[in-house]
C-alpha cells in the first residue's frame, strides 16, 4: 500500500537584512512599510549613475552572516540534531571569484559555512540567480514529501556588493529616482538589498511547525535569455503546479509576496497572476519595495517574511507606490497592511532565463 | 540529498562533448568569455542529435527542463569584472545578464523552445551524478518528461563542456 506523503514543515527560520537582525526585524519592517534604501557606503559607488542599495550596516562578510542566520534558524534543535542536518545552499559563487584563483572552490565555501554553523556538511549548492533558495525550496520539500530524505537547513545569502552593483548599474536595471516601485506607474528599476535566511525544514512530526511548504511550481518560459514572456505563462504554469501540489484553490489563496522589482518586466509577473485569479483577485505585494532586490538570497528572505506576516495575521504593503499601471491590474495592498483572510501564501520568484518558482505555504502547524 | 541510491538510472536519449580546448563557435550577446558559448554550442548539438532542428513540439518543450551543473562557473567573466571594478573602468552593458548561468540556460530554453523547469547547480559531488541526480529529482516530482543537463568547467587553463538528453525510458 501507497504510503501518504510526507508533511513538510518549516519548524526553524532568520534572516538579515537592511531591515535589521533576526526575523521580528524583518516582519516589523515589512509591516512598517518604510523603505531600507539609502546611499551605498559599503564600497565606492563614485562612478556609478545610481549609488542606492538597502545594506544593513555593520554587516559582516557573506559567511559571517550565513552561518549566523543558520544558527539562529537551528536555535531549536541540539548540537547532535545539527550535526545530523546537510545544509542546502543557494548563493552566486564563491564572494571573492574573479580576485583569487582559489576563489573558484565555491563547494569549498558553502562546506566551510556548513562547518562554522554545526551542521552534517553541504548537501547542494544552487546557482540559479534569483530563484536560488526558492529551487532549493521546492527541491527539498519534494524530497521530503518523497519520504527521501529527513530535516534539511536552506540557507541563501547575497550582500550587496561591488561587482554585481556595477554590472547592474551597467545594465541600467537600477531605479534612477531612489525607489523601487514594483507594479507602480512610473517605475524606473529594482534597488539591490542585503538578503541572507535560512529555514529548517523536516518532515512534520514531533517539532512545532511555523508553517507548512503545501505546494511548489518550477518552469520556466522557453521565451527570452533574460526578458520574461510578457504574458507570463512560466509563471502562471509555476503558481498552478504550487495549487494543484497543494490541493488548494485560487480563492483559498489570502496573499501573493510577488517577484515584481520595480523593473518593467513587472507586468509579465501580473500577467500570470491575473490568468490564475481572474475575477477574484488575491492582495498582492511585492516585499523588495522596502527591503530590496537580494539576488540569490531574495527567494528565501521574502519566504520568510511571508510565512511571518501571514502567520501574524497582517499583509504587508507595496512601498513605493506612485499610482496605478494598467499594465499590471492587481490587487496592491496599498497604504497600510491588510488582515489576512486565510493562512495560505504564495511567494513568487522568477529570474534571467525565464526561470519561475512559485512557493505555497501554509503558516501555523 | 540525493537520497536516490537504489533507483533506476535515466535513459540517455542524446549526447554531445565538445573536445577539450577546443573554442565554441562565437555567440550572439554574449561576449568577453567563452562559457556561454561552450554550453549553446554542446547543448545545441545533444538538442539536434535527437530533435533535429528548434524548436522541439509544444508539447514535448512544455515537458523538457534546463539543468546546467558547473563548479567553476564563468571564470573569465568574473575575473574579467572584478578587473574593471578595482580599475575603475568600464563595463559592458551587455555583461550585466551575462554574469549569472541561468541566462544561457535561457538562451537555449528559448531558441528550442524548452519550458520546464531552469536550475543550475555547483556541484557537490560528481557533476555528472549531480547533474542526473537533479534530472531525476524533477522527473520523478512531475515537473518535466525530459531533462538537458550541461556540465561545464573553466577552472584552469582546459575548458570542457558535455551535454545529455535524459528521461525516465525511451518516450518517444
Amino acid at each position: 500500500m501507497r504510503e501518504p506523503p510526507h508533511r513538510t514543515g518549516i519548524t526553524g527560520l532568520a534572516a538579515v537584512s537592511a531591515l535589521g537582525r533576526g526575523a521580528q526585524a524583518q516582519l516589523a519592517g515589512v509591516l512598517a512599510g518604510v523603505a531600507a534604501f539609502g546611499p551605498v557606503r559599503r564600497f565606492d559607488v563614485g562612478g556609478r549613475k545610481v549609488t542606492n542599495a538597502a545594506t544593513l550596516a555593520g554587516a559582516g562578510t557573506l559567511a559571517e552572516e550565513l552561518t549566523g542566520v543558520i544558527r539562529d534558524a537551528c536555535a531549536g534543535l541540539t548540537d547532535a540534531e545539527r550535526a545530523r542536518t546537510p545544509l542546502v545552499l543557494g548563493l552566486h559563487g564563491h564572494p571573492d571569484a574573479g580576485r583569487s584563483a582559489r576563489a573558484t572552490a565555491t563547494v569549498r565555501y558553502a562546506a566551510e559555512v556548513a562547518a562554522r554553523a554545526g551542521l552534517a556538511g553541504v548537501a547542494k549548492v544552487y546557482t540559479c540567480a534569483c530563484v536560488s533558495g526558492s529551487t532549493a525550496i521546492a527541491d527539498a520539500a519534494a524530497m521530503i514529501r518523497a519520504g527521501r530524505h529527513g530535516r534539511v537547513v536552506v540557507a541563501a545569502g547575497y550582500l550587496v556588493e561591488p561587482d554585481q552593483f556595477a554590472l547592474f548599474d551597467s545594465g541600467r536595471a537600477l531605479a534612477n529616482d531612489g525607489a523601487a516601485r514594483p507594479f507602480s506607474t512610473g517605475r524606473s528599476g529594482l534597488l539591490l538589498g542585503d538578503a541572507v535566511s535560512a529555514v529548517v525544514l523536516e518532515p512534520g512530526g514531533d517539532r512545532e511547525v511555523l508553517a507548512e511548504v503545501v505546494g511548489w511550481g518550477r518552469a520556466g518560459d522557453g521565451c527570452h535569455a533574460v526578458r520574461p514572456d510578457p504574458a507570463g505563462r512560466g509563471m502562471a504554469t509555476a503558481i498552478g503546479d504550487a495549487l494543484r501540489r497543494g490541493g488548494v484553490s485560487p480563492a483559498e489563496v489570502g496573499y501573493v509576496n510577488a517577484n515584481a522589482s520595480g523593473a518593467e518586466g513587472d507586468s509579465a509577473e501580473a500577467a500570470a497572476l491575473r490568468a490564475v485569479f481572474g475575477a477574484a483577485p488575491v492582495p498582492v505585494s511585492s516585499t523588495k519595495s522596502v527591503h530590496g532586490h537580494g539576488l540569490e538570497g531574495s527567494g528565501l528572505l521574502e519566504l520568510v517574511v511571508t510565512v511571518l506576516a501571514v502567520a501574524a495575521g497582517k499583509l504587508p504593503v507595496n512601498a513605493g507606490h506612485l499610482g496605478p499601471d494598467p499594465a499590471c491590474d492587481v490587487d496592491l495592498i496599498l497604504d497600510a497592511p491588510r488582515r489576512a483572510a486565510t493562512p495560505y501564501a504564495l511567494t513568487l520568484n522568477a529570474a534571467f532565463g525565464g526561470a519561475n518558482t512559485a512557493l505555497l505555504v501554509r503558516a501555523g502547524s | 540529498m540525493t537520497g536516490l541510491t537504489g533507483l533506476s538510472p535515466l535513459t540517455v536519449l542524446a549526447e554531445a562533448s565538445t573536445p577539450d580546448g577546443t573554442a565554441p563557435p562565437p555567440l550572439p550577446g554574449f561576449v568577453v568569455s567563452s562559457f556561454s558559448p561552450l554550453v549553446a554550442d554542446v547543448a545545441t548539438r545533444c538538442l539536434r542529435a535527437r530533435h533535429g532542428s528548434a524548436p522541439v513540439t509544444a508539447e514535448a518543450g512544455a515537458r523538457t527542463a534546463v539543468v546546467l551543473v558547473s563548479g567553476s562557473g564563468d571564470v573569465r567573466m568574473a575575473e574579467h569584472v572584478a578587473a574593471a571594478v578595482d580599475a575603475g573602468t568600464r563595463i559592458g552593458p551587455l555583461l550585466f545578464f551575462q554574469a549569472v548561468p541561468n541566462s544561457v540556460a535561457g538562451h537555449i530554453a528559448a531558441r528550442w523552445g524548452l519550458r520546464g523547469p531552469v536550475v543550475c547547480l555547483c556541484p557537490v559531488g560528481e557533476p555528472r551524478a549531480d547533474g542526473l541526480a537533479q534530472a531525476r529529482l524533477l522527473i520523478d516530482d512531475g515537473d518535466a518528461d525530459e531533462v538537458l543537463v550541461v556540465l561545464v568547467e573553466q577552472a584552469g587553463a582546459v575548458e570542457t563542456a558535455h551535454a545529455l538528453l535524459v528521461s525516465e525510458g525511451e518516450s518517444r
